[in-house]
């Protein structure tokens, strides 16, 4: 026996949901699919497939005031931003959740980062498993499942007519009204087979080839865009800046990206990354090498975005098979 | 031999001679059905080289990094224009660049690992099919080319500036100021682009509605009377975002005004980077 829940008994809890927070979903943007503020639950998209921007905007948003300073008096009092409103992201996969749990290992990690650690409380997370995968994806080889329910508050797998509803933290629990989910004797479908990648041992391989001249030819036809890091539910770079904003100055982050030209510019104008081939190699260097050395987990789960998005299809599947093979040229 | 087949003969050919250190041309995307740029330095490497009707990027842009050193670049009509534009703004010497020009039959509506057989609107807009220049030329040379039309442009001319206004705020307000319309422009290549630029501070760093205003708008008339109309800016857009559409409108106005259009030739001085006391446009007068 599972807890089950009707598509319409869904559609009318979430309606419910949508009125005492804000109710975040996918829905359709012209041509895009993206997680937005709801309007109506009709226009939520339970289509299979990643939305083109990450969910990672409503803990980590695109631009944030961290504090305000206000003048009076003679006096200046910085005035710190506060997360007022409870959030609700509805329909979250598998592989966004895990992006979230990474991004909590830098920014909770002591001294936590306030507006994200309030982003976070405040928000329940109700995740909808992939029963097909798409063919960019690689969650299995970055240390989750398509039905992996280990990052979400509650779990909901589609099977016919309705879904399958796993409670998984008190915070779920908390959300669901009492009687609304029934037992049906339904059980779900296989998870789907996900391409690998061969990411075992990487962040080794990554050490190794860390001069290759590798790096300056993937660079070759690298834009050095920004793309990959604002697609991507992992990247949290930012930059910031102070900001005169009526009578008060505002500091605020931004999304920034190690691709950026200038980004490690530094007093003076000298920029240790300047060229191509190290500014391309820091991204996956990030991700394979240097945040699992810190962390313990590759800084990327597999979702397929940067693949799918980039102008000139560096693809972060095919440097993980290149640099492994690479490691093995070199002890040769 | 189709274009592929002479594509990759002439490239072996000129990296065996050492003509040239670099060809730049098309290779086989990893979704096994697009095309992506491919550098190539070894004649063994050129078997690697394709070309057909997903190779709608512009490889001119890389020449950019590759200044002063012998480079064969694959180039359909708009990407020889950039490359006249290049040359025009002295930042490509002619003698370093061999074009491989390529008789162009329009690129096709492309998505990750899936094609269509429906034309880019700017190739169904575009009337150029044979490069206006090149060393080297793939296919055989078209009629003359029909005159440029600009009906969607017209389009939006024809609505009410506040109708403008509401629809371009529309399409800002998704902006993510990834700037890779920036960086797959031939035409943008500032050493400090004013989005960056923190005295004068010209936009702020926010990713919202009033800074991506500014940001997409400077952006277009940096390249009014410069644009070639290759449309990699809405190519590469992950928002979707219409930036051709007022590049063309600058294009459109430029070609009125000064009868010019970028990257024709590379002699031309550029309407904005020349100043005729004589001149008189009868606007603002």
């Amino acid at each position: 026996m599972s807890d089950y829940i009707s598509r319409a008994d869904l559609l009318s809890w979430l309606e419910k949901v949508s009125q005492s927070r804000d109710l975040v979903a996918p829905v359709k943007i012209e041509d895009l699919t993206l997680f937005q503020k709801v309007e109506r639950v009709e226009d939520i998209v339970f289509d299979p497939g990643n939305t083109d921007l990450s969910p990672k905007e409503f803990f980590f948003p695109k631009s944030e005031v961290l504090f305000y300073v206000d003048r009076s008096d003679g006096r200046v009092e910085l005035v710190p931003a506060e997360v007022e409103q409870e959030t609700v992201i509805f329909g979250i996969r598998p592989c966004d959740a895990k992006g979230i749990a990474v991004l909590d290992l830098p920014y909770l990690e002591e001294p936590a980062d306030a507006l994200y650690r309030q982003h976070r409380e405040k928000t329940t997370l109700v995740g909808l498993s992939c029963v097909s995968a798409c063919p960019e994806c690689f969650c299995t080889s970055m240390g989750t499942t398509p039905d992996d329910a280990s990052n979400v508050d509650i779990m909901l797998t589609e099977v016919e007519e309705g879904f399958i509803v796993q409670v998984v933290t008190e915070k779920g629990k908390a959300l669901l009204p009492e009687g609304l989910l029934s037992s049906k004797e339904v059980s779900p479908p296989a998870a789907p087979s996900v391409a690998s990648v061969p990411s075992e041992g990487i962040a080794e391989k990554m050490h190794q080839v860390f001069d290759s001249p590798y790096w300056d030819r993937l660079a070759d036809r690298c834009l050095h865009c920004n793309v990959c890091s604002y697609v991507c539910p992992t990247c949290y770079c930012f930059d910031v800046r102070d900001l005169r904003s009526g009578g008060r100055v505002e500091r605020v982050r931004s999304w920034e990206s190690c691709q950026s030209p200038g980004f490690t510019k530094i007093a003076g104008g000298y920029d240790p990354r300047a060229a191509k081939g190290p500014r391309l190699r820091q991204r996956f260097a990030h991700k394979l090498l240097y945040f699992v050395e810190k962390f313990g987990v590759t800084h990327c789960v597999g979702c397929g975005r940067c693949v799918r998005s980039c102008p000139v299809n560096i693809d972060i599947r095919e440097v993980i098979q290149d640099v492994q093979g690479l490691g093995v040229k070199s002890e040769a | 031999m189709n274009a592929t087949e002479q594509i990759v003969a002439k490239a072996r050919e000129l990296l065996e001679s050492g003509t040239v250190e670099c060809v730049i041309g098309y290779e086989r995307a990893t979704d096994g059905v697009n095309a992506r740029p491919l550098f190539v330095y070894q004649a063994e490497e050129a078997g690697k080289l394709i070309f057909d009707q997903t190779c709608a990027h512009n490889l001119a842009k890389y020449l950019l990094n590759r200044k002063g050193k012998a480079t064969a670049i694959v180039a359909k009509p708009c990407d020889v224009r950039a490359v006249n534009l290049l040359i025009n703004e002295h930042q490509v010497e002619r003698d370093k660049v061999l074009i491989i020009g390529v008789v162009c039959p329009g690129m096709v509506e492309t998505k990750w690992g899936r094609v269509s057989e429906k034309l880019r609107q700017a190739c169904e807009l575009c009337r150029e099919h044979t490069p206006v220049v090149y060393d080297f030329l793939v296919g055989e040379p078209g009629d003359e080319e029909a005159a440029v039309e600009y009906p969607d442009v017209a389009r939006m001319e024809a609505l009410a500036i506040e109708e403008r206004r509401a629809f371009w705020e529309k399409q800002f307000s998704r902006c993510i100021r990834c700037y890779a319309c920036r960086q797959a422009c031939p035409g943008c290549y500032c050493s400090e682009c004013f989005a960056e630029r923190l005295d004068p501070l010209w936009v702020g760093i926010r990713i919202a509605p009033s800074e991506s205003w500014i940001w997409n708008t400077m952006r277009a008339f940096h390249l009014a009377g410069r644009c070639i109309g290759c449309n990699q800016c809405e190519r590469v857009c992950p928002m979707n975002i219409p930036l051709s559409l007022l590049n063309r409108k600058l294009e459109k106005e430029t070609l009125e005004l000064f009868g010019y259009r970028a990257g024709v030739d590379a002699e031309t001085p550029a309407p904005f980077a020349t100043f005729r006391k004589d001149e008189k446009l009868e606007v603002g007068e």
